[in-house]
């Protein structure tokens, strides 16, 4: 066969034509990727990748997550020291009315300030009769 | 200063970026795996780059032809690139044997570069270290790791690593000029550079199974600095030019 | 660069009649329907799961295929500037079949899996990049007019219900654009050069016309398993409504360039708004995804040699006492 690619052309295609089926973790672990853009900010996810170990996961996360556009450091997780919660059980992180004290709005005191003027007001008027 | 001295540096340095960036380039889209093709390719790219900036550099500061024709209209005996960025590609191990022994040389002389007198190449070089770092610890993971893992690869690397001393000694072949330019402070010659590079690179096979050739029975494989070649070399150059050269003055 | 809204799928009669639980399956339809993501996580049916892996990892191969076509001429590119960016692309194109693997891996399918079905035949990949790219202009035709085709298909499924395929397509359509920039740039360079440079450029206009019509996938009135995949925002937009807007931006924009499509039929009908065209060969196209187009044995070769020739590099650093976990997200 000739390709219309030099490089093909080198290639012994012929050798490697009845290629073996790849077992499972031939492509090795995954590892999960954060990039920080700048520095101060944080570490965000953007996605995973098949390493051998930590080390060959920075190299290669670098050039796949970080070969363009701004990054100043790089953190790598493997996938599976990753522990995370049910999306399942999302409503957990629903928001409750009872828990108003956790919250700016919880704390209201406009209300009360302009009740209290209000009295102060009044009563000035009744001294003044 | 003499500009025949700094130029005939900046082509052999151009000369070795652009024909190992090709060499490298060729694995683009079929590396062994998905993350080492995208890896090994910035690598490539990156060299390439760097030709281009040191062909800039003759263009603008000192008269010669602009980067495309410097790099895609010369003929082979023009060329003053080390006979091991030439050889083609092999198998993996051989790439990246190559690739480790080049870049911890190149690491070494933009070092050395950096504090050069001429200024374009010293500000470049404050450009590409950061670059070459990411090359060197890309090297040097990959040789530590497959260094210290199978039989069949310790024996591939140590193989690929055998072939590739002369021709990596080749690199410092003394050019016409060593003295001139050391005097002038542009660059500290080829004989220092080397001295630095053995200290580097052993440094690294010593933290694998691997072990380091004898250098002092070696031969390097020299010519490349003063334009012989490899059989190698002629067919990569009609190869890249193919296109280039079914009309040098159209815009592609 | 991706290949059109077709999906190969020869098992889809056999599991058509797998019963959901219908409570679950009304939540995980109202989540659709409110606009929400689904993550890998979530309960999901199982024809979707199927669907989605078998669209992403589709996607997946034709991008690691695709680098192939185009990678023809990594070597002989003319000058500083396109060789670099030809080889950037190309390496885009990898990163992209990276992502969107990973992608169709938090759905439970390992990379190994994908890659041993793409390499037997099983699994398919864009029928377009079983065509050869014959010239440096074949290079500039791919980047413009097949990364455009990509971008609409893309764009449409990147607004679908998958959250992780989402990510994944929103970096890829930004590489994309830039990619059909750079495609562009070298189709106008050579419709405005040399009579060489021109007639290169024709020849391949017409040898990709074909291939570039078939892109989008088989007439709607043909095609089937697109009503359910539309509910759950798999599939996004009909191959027909593709085809349309991809005629709608592109072929002014060659036609302009006094460039011409080779299919005389090619016309914009005022009353409907919509493009009219010849019919393309959809028996080629079968016949081409099946097996015996131009290249089809070339890529699936090379990418033999690919998972063989790097086998002892990830032998030796292969841990035996790993345990399968898909990527999170």
């Amino acid at each position: 066969m000739s390709s219309l690619d030099p490089r093909i052309n080198r290639l012994d295609l012929v050798k490697t034509a009845n290629a073996e089926t790849i077992s499972q973790h031939q492509h090795w672990e995954t590892y999960e990727v954060f990039v920080q853009a700048k520095r101060g900010g944080h570490h965000t996810h953007v996605g995973s990748l098949h390493a051998a170990d930590h080390d060959m996961a920075l190299i290669f996360a670098k050039e796949q997550f970080a070969r363009r556009g701004q990054c100043h450091n790089l953190w790598v997780v493997k996938t599976s020291d990753v522990f995370a919660l049910d999306t399942e059980d999302a409503d957990m992180f629903a928001e409750n009315n009872e828990k108003k004290y956790r919250n700016p709005g919880g704390f209201k005191v406009s209300d009360k300030i302009t009740a209290y003027k209000k009295s102060r007001k009044q009563d000035q008027t009744d001294n003044n009769d | 200063m003499n500009t025949d001295a700094i130029k005939e540096l900046i082509y052999k340095m151009g000369d070795d970026a652009l024909i190992l960036g090709h060499r490298n380039s060729e694995w683009t889209g079929i590396a062994p795996t998905l993350e080492e093709d995208i890896s090994f390719s910035s690598i490539a790219q990156d060299q390439i780059g760097h030709a281009l900036a040191l062909y800039t550099i003759l263009h603008e500061s000192l008269g010669e032809p602009n980067p495309d024709m410097i790099g895609f209209a010369r003929k082979e005996a023009a060329f003053k690139c080390s006979h091991l960025a030439e050889l083609p590609g092999g198998e993996y191990d051989f790439s990246l044997i190559r690739h480790f022994l080049f870049d911890h040389a190149e690491m070494l002389r933009y070092r050395a570069l950096a504090e050069s007198s001429y200024k374009p190449l010293a500000q470049l070089a404050g450009k590409i270290i950061g670059e070459l770092k990411y090359h060197i610890l890309h090297a040097n993971t990959w040789v530590r790791q497959l260094g210290n893992s199978t039989e069949e690869a310790k024996a591939r690397l140590q193989s690929s690593l055998n072939v590739l001393m002369p021709y990596a000694l080749g690199m410092f072949e003394p050019g016409p000029f060593e003295q001139t330019l050391e005097q002038e402070g542009v660059f500290i010659g080829e004989a220092a550079l080397q001295t630095q590079w053995l200290v580097s690179i052993e440094a690294v096979i010593g933290q694998t199974a691997l072990q380091m050739p004898d250098i002092k029975t070696l031969t390097p494989v020299f010519g490349g600095r003063y334009g012989y070649h490899t059989e190698y070399l002629n067919p990569l150059l009609d190869e890249m030019t193919e296109v280039f050269r079914i009309d040098e003055s159209a815009e592609w | 660069m991706y290949g059109g809204g077709y999906i190969y799928d020869p098992e889809k009669k056999d599991q058509a009649n797998i019963v959901e639980d219908p409570e679950k399956l009304a939540q995980f339809e109202a989540k659709i329907d409110s606009g929400e993501k689904i993550e890998p996580s979530d309960w999901m049916p199982f024809e979707y799961r199927r669907q989605l892996i078998r669209m992403i990892e589709q996607h997946a191969h034709s991008e690691i295929i695709g680098a192939l076509p185009e990678g023809t001429w990594i070597t002989r590119a003319p000058g500083f500037k396109r060789k670099m960016a030809l080889i950037a692309k190309v390496q885009d194109e990898i990163g992209h079949g990276q992502l969107l693997y990973a992608a169709a891996e938090t759905l439970g399918k390992p990379r190994e899996q994908m890659l041993n079905d793409l390499m037997s035949g099983k699994s398919k990949y864009s029928n377009v990049f079983n065509y050869p790219a014959k010239t440096w202009a074949d290079v500039t035709v791919i980047g413009f007019l097949i990364d455009a085709g990509a971008i609409i298909n893309q764009l449409a499924n990147s607004k679908g219900s998958y959250a992780p395929y989402c990510r994944a397509l929103k970096r890829i359509c930004a590489e994309e654009s830039f990619h059909l920039k750079q495609g562009y740039e070298g189709f106008v360079y050579l419709a405005t050069g040399t009579p060489t440079q021109r007639a290169m450029l024709q020849d391949a206009v017409n040898r990709w016309w074909p291939p570039i019509m078939h892109f989008f996938g088989p007439a709607d009135k043909v095609s089937v398993h697109t009503e359910k995949l539309m509910r759950w925002q798999v599939k996004m937009d009909t191959n027909d409504n593709m085809r349309n807007e991809f005629l709608e931006q592109y072929v002014p924009k060659i036609w302009e360039l006094g460039i011409t499509v080779p299919d005389p039929n090619l016309r914009k009908n005022s009353e409907t708004g919509r493009w009219e065209y010849t019919e393309p060969d959809w028996e080629e196209f079968f016949r081409v995804i099946n097996g015996h187009g131009p290249c089809n044995k070339e890529r699936l070769d090379v990418r033999k040699w690919v998972e063989e020739s790097g086998r002892w590099v990830r032998q030796a650093l292969f841990k035996t006492n790993e345990m399968y976990k898909m990527p999170l997200a």
